[in-house]
């Protein structure tokens, strides 16, 4: 084995900078000082490069958006997020917000009206679903809408007559059916917080409570007159 | 083409993502954008140090590569493709701040290329013990050509492999090493300097601390 010298070693290093050393360049760097400080420092700021790599770094949130807004205004997004899933599927066809509510008005009124008929606490059993109160006690809503709608459910329960424990009991369970859907649709937009289609089923969601609510105040003051 | 659910898009392989994509579908870019995102931004922000900036040639390297998805053909890895184009947009970026039109060739070959590597920087004293100081290496890796920056950080610190380089930095997998190697001399360097600047003014302000004592 011929001993090579500092160049030949400089040489080997960047022909093969990563690669283990020759027994010759080994050699040579036992014996030269220099080299075998080069070798040493070389391997820290390798070492010092993976680790910065290994470090996670988060790009913000932002950055999606204004990108899909460059990408929607160059015309590359060809739709726009329309899928309902299985919501749209009942209100596809129509504007939703107008089917959603109307919807709900019918299951309050046929609540209502078959709970007259029977005159029983349990009317509320015609109801598609059943659920327990305590099951879907409304929720603390994050949203200004959310404590707005929290604040109308106060004064609309303040208003129903005190004798018609139907009509309370039904317009909770509707309720409860609701408030089982914002909560369902506030997760999702904690989960996804840029995604629109989220936004939009929250606020769906929070406009059938509104619809629910509106029509129990007008039935309670038509009970009231 | 059916609409693309959330829940399908957090699932959907990057194939199907970028089929979609062609076709213009907002959550299969989205889908693209998420897979690959971190890395990209990585790859900005420790190649121009700065966050702001980081942040417009991300968005800008994902424009890019949104506008031309169509014409990928799958021949290449996408991340490969990918990365490819942020590494150009970011030495665009870098190349007009520097206001000098120069060839990659050009920007990974500093002066002293002429000789061999200079050991002689520092001395025994000043050797790099076994870590570098974070803030030190950024600086140096900033004040690094943008040539050899882009070798360094993309196989030390993001970890390609020569032959990915080659195909992104559009050069020899001998070139990538050759620069690397020459990019870790340079680093080696800068960071001597550093420290015997820094040991500089720890003389100075022993002298001025023990001069004010009398």
């Amino acid at each position: 084995m011929s001993p090579i010298q500092c160049a030949q070693f400089d040489r080997i290093l960047e022909e093969q900078p990563d690669a283990p050393l020759s027994a010759a360049a080994s050699a040579h760097m036992n014996d030269c000082d220099d080299c075998r400080v080069l070798w040493s420092e070389l391997g820290v700021i390798r070492r010092a490069g993976v680790e910065w790599g290994s470090e996670e770094v988060e790009p913000p949130e932002y950055l999606w958006t204004s990108l899909r807004q460059q990408l929607e205004s160059e015309g590359l997004i060809r739709e726009r997020l329309t899928q309902q899933g299985w919501f749209s599927g009942w209100f596809g066809a129509a504007p939703r917000w107008a089917l959603a509510g109307a919807f709900l008005s019918l299951l309050l009124i046929a609540a209502m009206l078959a709970g007259y008929q029977v005159n029983e606490p349990n009317a509320a059993a015609v109801l598609p679903v059943r659920l327990s109160i305590s099951a879907v006690r409304p929720k603390l809503v994050a949203s200004d809408l959310g404590k707005t709608l929290d604040g109308d459910l106060k004064r609309v329960f303040d208003s129903l007559p005190e004798g018609n424990p139907v009509l309370a009991s039904s317009l909770r369970e509707n309720l409860g059916i609701v408030d089982n859907l914002i909560a369902v649709c506030e997760k999702s937009v904690r989960e996804q917080p840029d995604d629109p289609m989220a936004r939009d089923y929250l606020y769906g969601a929070y406009e059938q409570k509104a619809v629910l609510l509106a029509t129990a105040t007008d039935r309670s003051a038509l009970e009231g007159q | 083409m059916a609409p693309t659910r959330p829940t399908e898009v957090r699932e959907l392989g990057e194939a199907e993502a970028i089929r979609r994509a062609q076709q213009g579908d907002a959550a299969a870019f989205e889908r693209i954008y998420r897979l690959h995102n971190r890395r990209v931004y990585a790859l900005c922000l420790r190649m121009v140090g700065n966050t702001a900036e980081a942040e417009d040639l991300t968005q800008e390297a994902f424009l890019q590569l949104f506008r031309k998805i169509g014409t990928f053909r799958g021949e290449s890895a996408f991340s490969t493709w990918l990365h490819r184009l942020a590494v150009n947009v970011v030495l665009m970026r870098l190349r007009k701040k520097t206001l000098a039109e120069t060839s990659l060739e050009e920007a990974t070959e500093p002066d002293e290329d002429a000789g061999g590597p200079r050991k002689d920087i520092g001395g025994p004293d000043l050797r790099l013990s076994g870590s570098v100081d974070r803030v030190n290496l950024e600086r140096a890796v900033e004040q690094l050509p943008p040539g050899y920056r882009s070798v360094f950080v993309l196989h030390d610190v993001q970890g390609y492999e020569h032959n990915e380089i080659a195909v992104i930095m559009n050069c020899s997998i001998g070139n990538s090493k050759s620069q690397l190697h020459k990019a870790r001399m340079r680093l080696r360097e800068l960071l001597h300097e550093f420290e015997r600047s820094r040991a500089r003014e720890e003389r100075q302000a022993a002298k001025g601390g023990s001069g004010s004592g009398h």
